[in-house]
């Protein structure tokens, strides 16, 4: 076990590197002078050639791009992602309680996620074909069909203003959970249950469910045989699962003003503030990665078949 | 083709297929079906609600919104399909190749791939928005990007199954060429499959292009889209929430009908792809494209 | 066993959700700041109905950033509630504010300034003269940041002659001094206590100003709190709290107003009005709301750049078509409900030394082409766009995405410029990359305003020239040195009619070149409870008089 997660790690490594060479790439092409815009946010009133060449020295933008990049790439351990072009500030210190913030609603409707489409499928899986069965997966695909911020601005539009129930955006308390939970859980839990559901469906018409009952098994024992086997693929769908989820709240984060990355990336894009968007592009293809990582190795802790293909 | 047969056995899915169909149908012909210039400004006709002559009414610049809709649907689903169909070629043609070939073109794909994927749908194309700025063509630039790696992933396992079937061996012995034998004998196995990882992402692809557009970040005016017909009602959506709707139930009708179309064709496929039963990589590759599905949104 | 491993592992997950989830209500900041969220939604809820709230919560679409008064990121309207300057820029003139009286040498040169006695910062350190000159002296050090502001590139010497008297030297007489000792920003006063090392211009340690309010909670990106300064040497203001809430424009902070989550909203610092006039009328018709508006304040305009030569704008032809293709009748009438004016000049007549009579440039598409056809922009047959020497009649125009009218103007601006063969690229952004742009001159068009009443025309002028405003819109022009020259005459001079007679001159070149389209006459809106009284503006529309309010 202990081999293949090195392994694992090994291959991690270097396609942590590619993407941090292909993020640290994507600002260079940038069509903004760094030290340009740096001249600027510090409201220097006249800039000339020499100023811009003194300032570039000063960046250290002209040494040697691998040099710059490795520089770039130790600052980035360090949480150093440079300053703001709009607000100055230094980028982790926006970008870190927004990840935070972002991490505490992904990680909340993922919990939720995870649980609707477990207790759904299973249930759906047992009763194929069944009215609830059919009645929960054609609802399924109607709730996946839906537009996130349209559904959101409906929701609102009910539940908080009709209703009174809830307030409208920010993060001001748990109960500003509900609405934008409710929205990112309805337009995946859907997608979910149903792969649970087939998942359950083919184990349960393996033999060994056949070979189970014949031995006389008891039904509910060899549901949880079946059960366990079809939640070693819900771990790596959920391992990966997660920071899909975490990349794409960009919509619902906006709708409800909610101060996580979602919302601050969109702003940056808005604002063109380039040093933000690429720190929002590394830590992600990071997290990514890092959790593909894990989720393989837990897979392989359940599955020790899997542990032999590195 | 038996998959379309069986396909036509279910009622659901040659629903579904003539809705998309339909769709992109009106989409194709919209200068000849919409009633008016979707970008013709009356500022008289602000607002206006529907009458004869605009059955949708009229926007905030007064245009007519049947038009605009009807317009809506070359970015909101053609252009979508277009970015597919040209990832899906790039991804096709990278991933026979890694399949065909094997050895370090193989490996070397593969990394790309995998590079390509950890980065999650979103990401991605706010990178690319970021980069180069907002802009729908960014954004097609983004998905082809993004999901060529799917395509070219899926495919290379098709071909790595077929290419040792024999009567693929038997067509080397015969002599035919490299391109020869993926065309004749590959293509038409793998099809299938392309289809079914096309249509899963396609849904996901209209939504996310729409929600682009709803924050600003996608087409830009006057062009018309549904992401942005609907961002453009929602300053309104207290005195007028009509505005909301069309859009809204636009995007739900069809984005329901790939998803159901996607989910018959998968069916249909049944025997062949629902290998889930042993977790193997074949399996999970099957499963994943799937589990992208809903990507955004 | 693998079984046992994946229920601990499930289980862990959950444990670490259900952790995150409680410990949910804020950024580890923990029990204070998510109970005062708490207090907060509490008072929003009986906002509605109950009339006995003694809270402002507005909304704002820009955290309130950096409270720094002698640097730009932080908001002006807070800015404004916690510093304050010598003197205040009223309707009737300068009058006193932290300074009781002033003289001025018969050169023009020295400023001795009376300091108001008993005032203390938030802290509770003096104000004094000493006070003001370690200000003052820690804004001059970082001058080059200040260049718009022409005083801190003339004053010479700071001086404490007591306690309470302090005396400015200038280089040469400047007659908009004290205007711009009125300011906003920078000349205001921070507590000496929050310097670092004496200096400001790398941060400071606190923000206490004199000001009617104090900061006493700021959540980055989520809300800032000011209290009542009970200490306050006007008095303690009426209204003890006031929260400025980040919330994005539009629909969202139209709901959180109908729900009470916010109970006040004013066109903000960048003139973006985000809210559909409708849709502020239906929140009057409830009854919960008023909508204060103040007289005309600024003018919403476009702005060309006419340094890009490779640009269609660097033109003046094809400016002024813009210009003639404006139905700004329509504007006001449509997209405004009536609310605003009409901007014919780029200042209106009552701003000071503007009452020029320069000839209104009407909506006339005919007269549009006419001149694009002179100036050799002509349409191929067959083509929407017209051409001159092969390239494209295709302009680039910048507006705030948080603005919906702005957005409705640029489109509405786009057919109209398509007929006469124009095409207009609408690109949407954020106002702080629209201000980089104008710095940069990376544009061709993009909408902007005056600055206000109090800056107009003087500060609106001298911006002309300024490279952080707009150099590039004016560079481009043919009499740009005659043009820079005169603004520079214009500062100093003190004599009156050689001032009116140079101002006219350098509005006629600015007006004649076509470089500032005018629009309409933007003023400052309010929508507030209905409770609330005293609702007046200053002259500038980057803040409110918060302190005069109170709720009945």
């Amino acid at each position: 076990m202990g081999g293949y997660i090195l392994r694992r790690i090994a291959v991690a490594l270097p396609l942590l590197i590619v993407i941090s060479f292909l993020a640290f790439v994507l600002n260079q092409l940038s069509p903004m002078d760094p030290a340009e815009v740096v001249l600027h946010a510090q409201g220097v009133p006249t800039i000339t050639e020499e100023l811009i060449a003194e300032t570039r020295a000063e960046l250290g933008m002209d040494r040697p791009f691998l040099i710059q990049y490795f520089d770039w790439l130790i600052s980035s351990f360090q949480l150093d992602f440079g300053s703001s072009y709009v607000t100055g500030k230094p980028v982790w210190s926006l970008l870190g309680p927004a990840l935070l913030n972002t991490l505490k609603l992904t990680l909340v409707s993922s919990a939720f996620i995870i649980l609707f489409s477990i207790v759904m499928g299973v249930v759906c899986a047992l009763r194929e074909g069944g009215w609830l069965d059919l009645s929960v997966r054609g609802f399924s695909f109607l709730l996946t069909s839906l537009p996130a911020y349209w559904l959101a601005a409906l929701m609102v539009w009910y539940f908080s203003v009709k209703l009174d129930l809830l307030p409208t955006s920010g993060m001001d308390s748990i109960s500003s959970y509900i609405l934008p939970v409710a929205v990112i859980v309805i337009g995946y839990a859907g997608i979910y249950f149903r792969m649970i559901r087939s998942s359950m469906l083919s184990n349960l018409n393996e033999d060994y469910v056949l070979y189970g009952r014949a031995c006389g098994l008891s039904e509910t024992s060899v549901i949880m045989y079946v059960l366990r086997n079809s939640l070693q693929v819900a771990v790596s769908v959920f391992g990966l699962a997660i920071p899909v989820i975490l990349g794409s709240t960009v919509v619902v984060e906006n709708i409800f003003a909610w101060p996580g990355l979602g919302t601050l990336t969109v702003n940056s894009i808005l604002g063109r503030d380039f040093p933000i968007i690429q720190a929002y592009v590394l830590v992600l293809a990071a997290a990514f990665v890092l959790f593909n990582t894990a989720s393989d190795i837990i897979n392989a802790a359940f599955n020790p078949k899997l542990r032999k293909e590195f | 083709m038996n998959l379309l047969k069986r396909l036509m056995k279910d009622k659901m899915a040659v629903a579904s297929l003539s809705v998309v169909a339909a769709t992109l149908l009106v989409g194709l012909c919209a200068p000849f079906i919409a009633p008016h210039n979707p970008n013709e400004v009356n500022m008289e006709l602000r607002f206006a609600g529907a009458s004869w002559q605009y059955w949708l009414g009229n926007d905030h610049l007064g245009r007519c919104v049947l038009s605009r809709l009807i317009y809506g649907i070359r970015p909101s689903v053609l252009y979508v399909l277009a970015a597919l169909a040209a990832s899906a070629c790039i991804g096709a043609l990278l991933g026979f190749a890694a399949g065909y070939f094997r050895g370090k073109v193989d490996a070397l794909l593969m990394r790309i791939c995998d590079c390509m994927l950890s980065f999650p749908g979103y990401v991605m194309t706010l990178a690319v928005v970021g980069m180069l700025g907002a802009g729908l063509e960014n954004i097609l630039l983004a998905f082809v990007l993004m999901k060529w790696a799917w395509f070219a992933r899926v495919i290379r396992t098709a071909v790595m199954q077929f290419a040792d079937a024999d009567y693929v061996k038997f067509a080397k012995v015969l002599g035919a060429g490299h391109m020869r034998i993926m065309a004749r004998h590959i293509t038409p196995v793998a099809l299938p499959e392309i289809a079914v990882v096309s249509s899963s992402s396609f849904g996901s692809m209209i939504l996310q292009i729409s929600g682009l557009s709803f924050l600003g970040l996608g087409i830009q005016a006057p062009h018309a889209e549904w992401g942005m017909m609907l961002n453009e009602a929602r300053s309104v959506m207290f005195t007028r929430p009509e505005l909301m709707l069309a859009p809204g139930i636009a995007i739900i009708v069809v984005v329901s009908a790939v998803n159901f179309l996607s989910d018959s064709l998968q069916t249909a496929l049944d025997p062949k792809l629902m290998t889930y039963g042993k977790p193997s990589k074949a399996g999970m590759n099957t499963i994943l494209p799937k589990l992208r599905r809903k990507e955004v949104a | 066993m693998n079984i046992k491993k994946g229920v601990v592992l499930l289980t862990a997950l959950l444990a670490i959700i259900w952790l995150s989830a409680c410990s949910a209500g804020n950024n580890g900041e923990g029990a204070q700041s998510s109970s005062g969220a708490q207090n907060g939604a509490d008072v929003q809820s009986s906002a509605e109905g109950d009339s006995s709230v003694k809270e402002i919560i507005y909304a704002t679409a820009k955290d309130i950033n950096d409270m720094n008064p002698h640097l730009y990121p932080g908001s002006m309207a807070a800015q404004g509630i916690v510093y304050e300057s010598l003197v205040e820029n009223t309707k009737d003139g300068i009058k006193p504010l932290l300074a009781e009286s002033w003289e001025i040498s018969s050169d023009g040169k020295v400023y001795t300034f009376q300091l108001r006695k008993n005032v203390t910062f938030h802290d509770g350190a003096p104000f004094n003269a000493e006070a003001v000159k370690l200000n003052i002296e820690a804004v001059q050090r970082n001058a080059s940041k200040h260049a718009w502001i022409k005083l801190s590139t003339m004053l010479e010497e700071v001086s404490v002659i007591d306690e309470h008297t302090v005396q400015m030297k200038l280089t040469e007489p400047y007659y908009p001094a004290l205007l711009e000792l009125s300011m906003t920003r920078p000349f205001v006063f921070l507590s000496p206590n929050d310097f670092i090392d004496g200096e400001t211009k790398d941060g400071v340690k606190g923000y206490n100003g004199t000001g009617p309010y104090k900061l006493t909670e700021h959540v980055t990106e989520q809300y800032a709190r000011f209290t009542a300064n009970e200490s306050y040497w006007g008095g303690e203001p009426k209204v003890k709290s006031i929260t400025a809430k980040v919330l994005p424009a539009g629909e969202t902070t139209l709901l959180a107003l109908q729900k009470g989550e916010v109970n006040f909203v004013f066109t903000d610092d960048r003139g973006a009005d985000s809210l559909d006039v409708e849709a502020m009328q239906r929140l009057v018709d409830s009854g919960d709301y008023q909508i204060v508006r103040s007289e005309p304040m600024n003018t919403k305009m476009i702005v060309a750049n006419s340094s890009k030569q490779e640009s269609p704008a660097s033109d003046k032809a094809v400016r002024e078509a813009i210009w003639h293709v404006v139905d700004r009748e329509m504007i006001s009438r449509t997209i405004f409900s009536g609310t605003e004016t009409a901007a014919e000049t780029l200042f209106s007549a009552n701003v000071n030394y503007a009452d020029i009579g320069l000839e209104a440039r009407s909506y006339d598409p005919g007269k549009a082409m006419q001149l694009l056809e002179q100036a050799g922009w002509v349409q191929e047959a067959g083509s929407d766009i017209r051409t001159k020497n092969g390239s494209p009649l295709v302009l680039k125009l910048y507006y705030d995405v948080n603005s919906s009218s702005q957005k409705t103007e640029a489109e509405l601006l786009q057919s109209e410029a398509l007929k006469i063969g124009m095409k207009l690229e609408l690109i949407g952004e954020e106002s702080s990359s629209i201000a980089n742009r104008r710095s940069t001159g990376d544009y061709e068009l993009l909408f902007n305003q005056t600055w206000g009443l109090a800056y107009d025309p003087q500060s609106t002028i001298a911006a002309f020239a300024a490279d952080s405003s707009y150099r590039h819109t004016t560079s481009g022009i043919a009499q740009a040195e005659q043009l820079y020259q005169m603004i520079d005459e214009v500062m100093v001079s003190t004599d009156e009619e050689t001032r009116k007679a140079l101002y006219r001159d350098i509005l006629t070149i600015v007006h004649e070149e076509a470089v500032f389209i005018p629009l309409t006459n933007g003023s400052v809106t309010v929508v507030a409870p209905t409770g609330l009284q005293s609702i007046s503006f200053k002259q500038t529309q980057f803040e409110l008089p918060f302190e005069l309010m109170y709720f009945e």
